[in-house]
């Protein structure tokens, strides 16, 4: 019996000390650069309908999701996606409000992922959604927040890849492949497979210079001089209308003086059902996976009852911490500046320093062994605990400095103003 | 600078790949040399070679454990993973097949019931199911697959086919062709993005070479 009980299941993990404090830390950076863009924090259940999820299929198909069944046989779902939720409870509960809606969540989320390369199974994910607007602004400004909250995270080398699904829908629509060859060729330009793609357009009948743009289509990334290039294409007002839509979003983003963090890829087509517009992933050194994703998805809080425009984006924090690790970037540790000891005669005086010394902002650790000076402090250099403050009676103060052994006698005046530095 | 890391199959791909690297200017001495390290460098273009099992080439790109990859079609099918595939390399080329006995020519749609034996369960099953639309059973055997049908294992096989003797003389035949199979050079998509200038020149490079074969 209990056989797995030391165990963890695969997938999920404890986030210790360490990682715990720098994880959220990072939430809350994130935090308030949500909140300093202007979008209000919402919390969702972890566990949903599976109805919710279940039109998503590009999104969260069936095979990824833990399923499992309510009290009357409703299939229940952890969830494994935020922004769905989020466009649940825009189309539901705010749906008298006054648009735009911006609003933003930090929460955890579970797929069947195979694992490595960071993935888990239980991962968190933080994003915003700018609900109500259609316009370049709007999908500008969730780009440049997301830039916001990579620089917040301490990470400076980092793409944004920035596409727009309408521009491949166009070129299709162009073409008169049916949904299912048009789906083939989205997953070999997806794939950047260049072979495969020039024998698909050979054998259709496609005029000579769309064949040329779409078996260029995976090489279509770079500088915005790459939406010059296809304009000269002769391209129908869907395409057309797509790539201006692209060009005013850049300019936008140039204002904010973010364009060195942006580049434009064509060839982006994740998905494509489920966005309708603007799309972006980002990218950054020591992982192998994107570590942001977001875009237009202009289509899916109708689902949910309101027909409302949105745009949005989600970033993995757990990538976003493996990206750090690897880049060697210092992240800091949890510190603890005091621990204080007392004999009973000093227990009110010892209480009531640590009160003021934690209102200063210090982190106090109170003595509860009762050991010997000696042990304390071997306990305090293990943990790395710079002073150790000793209270013998309610006038006298010793503090210890760790590190080097020095001991000093000051007042409780003195102590407290000093502001822990002695 | 970074290091830019290659991962090469291990086997029949392994010569064919570092004659093409080496005929693009790397420096592959160390990777011809009989060492035991895992990881060999080309210091003067800051790359790093390493070789690997085929079918865990694809994973280590995925992954970003290695930027670029050179394997197989086969094995990119069969595992399926999420990377670019940016050029045929035309080598090590053979055919993915079904075969079987030759008095199932032109009959398998009559088969009930398909015993598919095969060292490539996933292209089986993608080919079955999507592409004719029919449930299979498949029996994963790891060699020897033309054993399967002789020994009444399986009713048909899928594999590899280059020459087509060892069919012949086993008295099997090419039923359908699944694809046509040779090397290819993939790439981490994220390592696409963020190396861009190098890795391009890596793929022009190799891309050059090729026509003028």
């Amino acid at each position: 019996m209990g056989k797995w009980k030391i165990y963890t299941p695969e997938g999920v993990q404890d986030i210790l000390v360490n990682e715990c404090f720098n994880k959220r830390n990072l939430e809350d950076k994130i935090r308030k650069v949500f909140s300093s863009h202007g979008y209000y924090e919402v919390e969702t259940p972890i566990v949903e309908f599976y109805d919710v999820f279940s039109a998503e299929t590009d999104i969260t198909p069936q095979e990824t999701m833990f399923k499992f069944f309510d009290g009357q046989g409703r299939i229940l779902v952890l969830r494994p996606d935020l922004t769905i939720p989020v466009a649940r409870v825009a189309a539901t509960k705010f749906k008298d409000t006054n648009y735009p809606l911006r609003l933003s969540y930090i929460g955890n989320s579970f797929r069947y992922n195979e694992l490595g390369g960071g993935k888990q199974k239980e991962f968190t994910q933080a994003g915003v959604e700018l609900l109500g607007v259609n316009s370049p602004e709007a999908d500008a400004e969730i780009i440049a927040t997301a830039i916001d909250a990579l620089l917040a995270c301490g990470l400076e080398n980092f793409q944004l890849d920035i596409g727009q699904v309408e521009f491949f829908k166009g070129l299709m629509e162009e073409t008169g492949l049916s949904s299912e060859e048009t789906e083939q060729m989205r997953l070999l330009v997806d794939s950047k497979d260049f072979v495969a793609i020039e024998e698909l357009v050979k054998v259709h009948d496609i005029k000579d210079h769309l064949k040329e743009l779409i078996f260029n289509l995976p090489g279509l990334f770079g500088s915005i001089d790459v939406i010059d290039r296809v304009k000269e294409y002769p391209i129908n007002r869907r395409c057309i209308n797509a790539l201006e839509n692209l060009k005013r979003v850049l300019e936008i983003i140039d204002d904010y003086g973010y364009s060195k963090y942006v580049s434009v890829d064509l060839g982006m087509v994740q998905s494509v059902n489920y966005y309708t517009g603007t799309i972006f992933r980002g990218f950054t050194y020591g992982v192998g996976f994107p570590i942001l994703s977001g875009g237009r998805y202009d289509g899916l809080v109708e689902k949910f009852g309101k027909s409302s425009p949105a745009t949005g984006f989600s970033l993995g924090i757990n990538m976003i911490m493996m990206a750090l690790d690897r880049q060697k970037i210092e992240m800091g540790k949890p510190v603890i500046d005091s621990l204080i000891c007392y004999k009973k005669e000093g227990r009110k005086t010892a209480f009531e320093i640590c009160e003021t010394l934690r209102k200063q902002g210090l982190s106090v650790e109170v003595d509860i062994t009762g050991a010997g000076i000696g042990e304390i402090k071997k306990y305090a250099e293990q943990k790395g605990i710079g002073g150790i403050l000793f209270v013998p009676d309610s006038k006298n103060i010793e503090v210890h400095n760790v590190e080097n052994g020095d001991i000093k006698a000051v007042s409780i005046d003195e102590l407290l103003k000093s502001g822990g530095a002695l | 600078m970074r290091y830019l890391t290659i991962a090469l199959s291990k086997g029949r791909l392994t010569e064919l790949s570092v004659q093409l690297f080496e005929a693009i200017g790397l420096d592959c001495t160390e990777l011809k040399s009989s060492t035991r390290k895992l990881i060999l460098q080309d210091e003067k273009n800051k790359i790093k070679f390493f070789l690997a099992k085929p079918s865990d080439v694809p994973t280590y790109v995925e992954y970003g454990a290695a930027d670029i990859g050179i394997v197989g079609k086969d094995t990119l099918l069969e595992e399926g993973r999420n990377l670019y595939e940016v050029l045929n390399l035309g080598f090590a080329a053979c055919r993915m097949v079904v075969a079987g006995p030759a008095e199932l020519y032109g009959k398998l749609d009559q088969l009930n019931n398909k015993r598919v034996a095969t060292k490539y369960p996933r292209i089986a099953r993608e080919y079955f199911e999507h592409k004719r639309r029919e449930s299979i059973e498949i029996i994963k055997l790891n060699g020897s697959v033309e054993l399967a049908p002789l020994v009444g294992l399986s009713e048909v096989i899928v594999d590899l086919v280059e020459s087509g003797r060892t069919l012949k003389e086993n008295g099997l035949v090419v039923l359908d062709e699944i694809a046509d199979i040779s090397a290819r050079l993939v790439v981490n998509r994220v390592s696409m993005k963020m190396e861009s200038e190098r890795i391009n020149r890596i793929i022009d490079g190799i891309r050059k070479e090729l026509e003028k074969r």
